[in-house]
């Protein structure tokens, strides 16, 4: 049992592996229907809320860091990305979805929806603190970014979700099993 | 503490790896990631159609002649003792992916270092001016492009001369700030690259003034409609140049920082 239970936790690793590079190379990429004024769903933010739903805010956190450490990497790093994601796995694991919200496709929806929200209003303070652009521009920008990500983002956000959660509960419901026979 | 250890360990190590791993990517300028994304994106990289082969040509038979007269301008220079470098052959590149964040403006090119692309390289496209190189994987290279916010393009009005520097707005709509108090501009005047420039080379055209704001302090402005359509460039053409060296600092560091 022990050597299944490992050889599930390196598949758990590569699954982990490949999805976030699917989502780091979805990035650049404009594909038909995924695009509504130049702007496309913001897949890192996706894959964050989808890991943190199920897992603790230091998880989520850490997620958060090393995914805005990539996107800093990709696009730039002032302002930086990290405090966003962050952000957005400790709110997100935080969300007492027993209580207020069922774990199905629409809540992970809105959680998406109003996630992007937060991250293109912490973006814009910092380009605000930065004061390299004029504060209407930053403001016309955030309204238009925010929306249209926001709308994208939340529409695709079941299509990353659904598989990975799917797979993350079986792991979970095997890890309960295989307690009783170690 | 062992058994702590067991349990814990593992994680612990490749969470620290993962970061470490994240680190290098972000210092890499995510190169990676870029040349990754050039190798799965090659396979759907678009052909030239008919039309796009027609306007090629055109465009072809355009640049001959301005080769042809820039030629001639040349050897009218040395007539007069004016003495200037030879150009460089310029390098064609499709544009294989769009800024990875919308609050940047910068497209990823399917050519890089292996192709002679270099960092501060002039791109320019159907229309004018695109933007610079300022980061470059064995074969790909990101754009900044002018119209980023972070983007300063110095400029000069071609009917007046007069000199300014453009800033990017996020869209196809550019502001030029002018250095005179009282500039010769007019709307449709055409702008080009200016000559004390440090970044981009002279004469390259940039767009049409569209409307005037002289009365904003503190420098009179003007909004610019760029020549070149960004959103719908598929194909760029990569021109060696290299920035000057009074504020080469300036770039590293800007670069850095973008």
């Amino acid at each position: 049992m022990r050597k299944y239970s490992n050889i599930r936790q390196i598949f758990n690793y590569l699954i982990i592996f490949i999805s976030v590079l699917l989502c780091l190379l979805l990035l650049p990429a404009r594909l038909p229907g995924m695009e509504l004024l130049g702007i496309h769903p913001n897949w890192l933010l996706i894959w964050v809320v989808a890991w943190s739903v199920k897992r603790t805010s230091f998880e989520g956190a850490i997620a958060g860091l090393i995914l805005g450490l990539i996107q800093d990497g990709m696009t730039g790093a002032d302002p930086t990305h990290i405090f966003g994601l962050m952000l957005v796995g400790i709110i997100t694991s935080q969300l007492q979805k027993e209580k207020y919200i069922k774990e199905d496709f629409i809540s992970i929806s809105l959680i998406v929806f109003g996630m992007v929200f937060l991250t293109e209003t912490i973006t814009a303070i910092q380009y605000m603190l930065q004061g390299l652009r004029s504060v209407g521009n930053i403001w016309f920008h955030f309204q238009k970014v925010a929306l249209a990500s926001a709308i994208l983002s939340s529409l695709w956000a079941p299509v990353l979700y659904y598989p990975l959660n799917i797979w993350w509960s079986k792991l979970d419901k095997f890890k309960k099993g295989s307690f009783r026979y170690d | 503490m062992r058994r702590w250890w067991q349990k814990h360990g593992l994680p612990i190590v490749l969470t620290g790896l993962v970061i470490i791993l994240a680190w290098f990517l972000r210092q890499s300028d995510g190169a990676l990631i870029s040349e990754i994304y050039a190798l799965v994106s090659r396979p759907f990289q678009v052909e030239i159609t008919l039309e796009q082969r027609l306007t090629n040509a055109k465009i072809a038979e355009l640049e001959t002649k301005v080769t042809e007269l820039e030629k001639q301008n040349q050897q009218l220079k040395k007539l007069a003792g004016h003495i200037e470098q030879q150009k460089e052959p310029m390098i064609t590149a499709p544009i294989i992916g769009r800024s990875a964040d919308y609050w940047w403006n910068q497209v990823l090119i399917g050519r890089g270092s292996q192709d002679g692309v270099k960092k501060g390289d002039v791109v320019t496209g159907v229309g004018g001016l695109v933007g610079r190189i300022i980061d470059v994987t064995p074969h790909s290279s990101r754009v900044l492009l002018i119209s980023d916010p972070q983007s300063r393009v110095g400029s000069s009005v071609t009917r007046s001369r007069h000199l300014g520097y453009i800033t990017g707005q996020g869209s196809q709509i550019v502001v030029m700030s002018f250095f005179e108090k009282v500039p010769d501009v007019k709307v449709g005047d055409t702008i080009t690259t200016s000559s004390v420039s440090p970044l981009y080379p002279p004469g390259i055209p940039i767009g049409k003034v569209k409307t005037l704001a002289l009365e904003n302090g503190p420098a009179p402005e003007v909004m610019i409609e760029l020549t070149v359509p960004l959103n719908y460039l598929e194909w760029v053409t990569i021109q060696a140049f290299e920035p000057k060296d009074v504020i080469e600092d300036q770039i590293n560091n800007k670069n850095n920082d973008s």
